[in-house]
């Protein structure tokens, strides 16, 4: 067994597979690897073959680095492949602060890393830290409280979506967390990652490969719009799930840094900008999501539009709050509508008429659709206003079951 | 040019500890396939989405090619070729071989893992939730039939 390893690790590793990169010492593999001095013939043919072949010196780690680290021009060299950064792991959230706030910019916030990964894979973002706050404990549990809910920024979607209590209060927020992705994706990524995701577009969310024969358009700095053919401003599509869902609860969030605190609505956190989505100095940290516990009776829902039932990301989605007097009258309906533009949006402000009809049509008013997204942006639209009926419907039945 | 510097890992796979010196963007699959030689996990997507690089990090199914090596020392990873129990396969192995889920096999690893961990987690589960639990897991072959099939078969001994 260990022969056969010692081949594939010593010799034929080559230059597209990014292995030299590391050294490995352990057990199972060959001894080979693990005397670092070579035999005698090996250092003098080594030195031979670098005196006659100056032009093509032998093969180091270094030299695989600088290939694989450079800005690729060979796509498929680099196709999959993370970029070069530094990795910082604080050990709790004011040593997250301090780093942030020295390096500001330059670092990117990793929790789950389902979202961040994905956009170093594909270039859009190259950092040069990278911040795993994954490990830091204080801030990834549900706190049920009396008035309101605190959920801290890196509990994994999975555990809102499995948490009864969470169901019973807030189905609208269990529902979008379970729908999320796949059971595998909600054991990692976290609600704090899920709504500091960056709006997406076809035109934006490509590798390099295609992205080369693109002109640079306003999400990547330029000054033209690809979804939209002379578009003034950048078109790109917020899919967060969670969001809407916790907009529909009028959910806070609290954003530090170093030295203070500040404690936000979550509509305030978005510009509406699909440049610049998030309102978020850049040595502020998501740590803790507020939900104010709805008075009366009340239920929630949350609706979404997707290719794949198992792991996509939102084409169109509603949320839906509706809360009653103890005599069924309607006090509260919010309806938020999500993947319908570069930020949710709440219909009427903070609470509508809970009337199917109107809500469908002002969510068709309201939403946005431009194709630039799997679907027809047409198609879109039209799902938004059906899934905040559905939405509004289904919360309303939930009161009805309760009672 | 980003400044790359090595850092010093230590990963337990399989329960073997291994110690390794490498760039901290290095994903967890690719330090799993290139330097540990563990080639069961498979690469297809690279985005999250297939499920063909599932391993168990602390028990429960997770994407190796968005985790960062770095990320899970002091984590315990399970992947495909830690499952045998010596020269036997693990039931869970056996019963995809058994109820013929398997057909290029290129989806098995994964999927195998990700049964194994809702089997431990839940002995007895119901159809639809086997769905749910391997609905991160994509196969183009067996059209999923076979594959719930062999998971329930399971079930049902627990039974």
């Amino acid at each position: 067994m260990s022969s056969g390893r010692t081949r594939a690790g010593g010799t034929k590793r080559n230059r597209l597979s990014s292995s030299s990169h590391s050294r490995i010492r352990c057990k199972r593999l060959a001894p080979s690897l693990e005397s670092d001095q070579p035999s005698w013939p090996e250092t003098w043919l080594s030195w031979l073959s670098f005196v006659t072949d100056s032009a093509n010196p032998p093969f180091t780690p270094e030299k695989a680095l600088s290939k694989h680290g450079e800005k690729q021009n060979n796509i498929l060299e680099g196709h999959m492949r993370l970029p070069p950064f530094q990795y910082i792991e604080p050990a709790n959230v004011e040593e997250a602060l301090s780093i942030i706030s020295t390096h500001r910019e330059t670092v990117k916030i990793m929790a789950g890393g389902t979202d961040l990964v994905n956009r170093m894979k594909l270039r859009l973002i190259e950092p040069a830290f990278v911040m795993n706050i994954g490990k830091v404990r204080s801030m990834d549990d549900i706190d049920i409280g009396d008035t309101e809910t605190v959920i801290g920024a890196n509990t994994r979607l999975r555990e809102i979506a499995g948490a009864p209590l969470v169901n019973k209060r807030f189905r609208a927020i269990a529902e979008a967390a379970f729908q999320v992705a796949s059971p595998a994706i909600t054991n990692m990524a976290t609600v704090g990652g899920n709504i500091l995701q960056n709006t997406r577009c076809m035109y934006y969310d490509q590798s390099g490969m295609v992205l080369n024969g693109l002109e640079r358009c306003r999400k990547r700095g330029g000054t033209v719009c690809l979804a939209v053919k002379g578009g003034k401003r950048c078109f790109s599509v917020y899919q967060g799930d969670m969001a809407p869902a916790l907009i529909a609860f009028d959910a806070r969030c609290v954003l530090e840094k170093k030295g203070s605190t500040r404690t936000v609505s979550l509509t305030e956190l978005f510009t509406g900008n699909g440049a610049a989505p998030f309102a978020l100095e850049a040595d502020e940290l998501l740590t803790k999501i507020i939900i104010p516990n709805p008075e009366g009776i009340y239920s929630s829902a949350y609706r979404k539009l997707r290719l794949r039932g198992s792991t996509d990301y939102p084409l169109a989605s509603a949320a839906a709050l509706v809360s009653v007097t103890d005599d069924r009258k309607v006090t509260t309906c919010r309806v938020v509508i999500g993947a319908a533009g570069a930020a949710p949006k709440v219909i009427d402000g903070t609470s509508c008429e809970a009337n199917f009809e109107a809500i469908a049509q002002k969510a068709y008013e309201l939403a946005e659709g431009v194709d630039n997204l799997q679907m027809p942006g047409a198609y879109r639209r039209k799902m938004v206003s059906v899934l905040a009926r559905r939405a509004t419907k289904a919360a309303i039945d939930g009161i009805k079951e309760g009672m | 040019m980003n400044e790359l510097k090595k850092t010093a890992i230590t990963l337990n796979v399989n329960n073997e500890t291994y110690d390794m010196v490498a760039y901290p963007n290095r994903t967890l699959l690719e330090v799993l396939r290139d330097d540990l030689h563990l080639t069961g996990t498979k690469e297809s997507c690279g985005e999250g989405v297939c499920g063909s690089c599932t391993v168990l990090v602390d028990g429960t199914p997770a994407r190796s090619c968005l985790t960062l090596a770095v990320a899970v020392q002091g984590k315990e990873i399970t992947t495909i070729e830690g499952l045998h129990q010596g020269e036997k396969l693990h039931p869970v192995q056996e019963a995809f071989v058994n109820h013929h889920a398997i057909q290029c096999g290129f989806c098995s690893p994964g999927m195998i893992l990700t049964a194994y961990a809702l089997l431990t987690e839940n002995p007895n589960p119901t159809e639809e939730e086997i769905r749910r639990a391997i609905s991160g897991n994509v196969c183009r072959c067996t059209g999923y039939a076979k594959i719930v099939e062999a998971v329930k078969s399971l079930a049902e001994k627990g039974r």
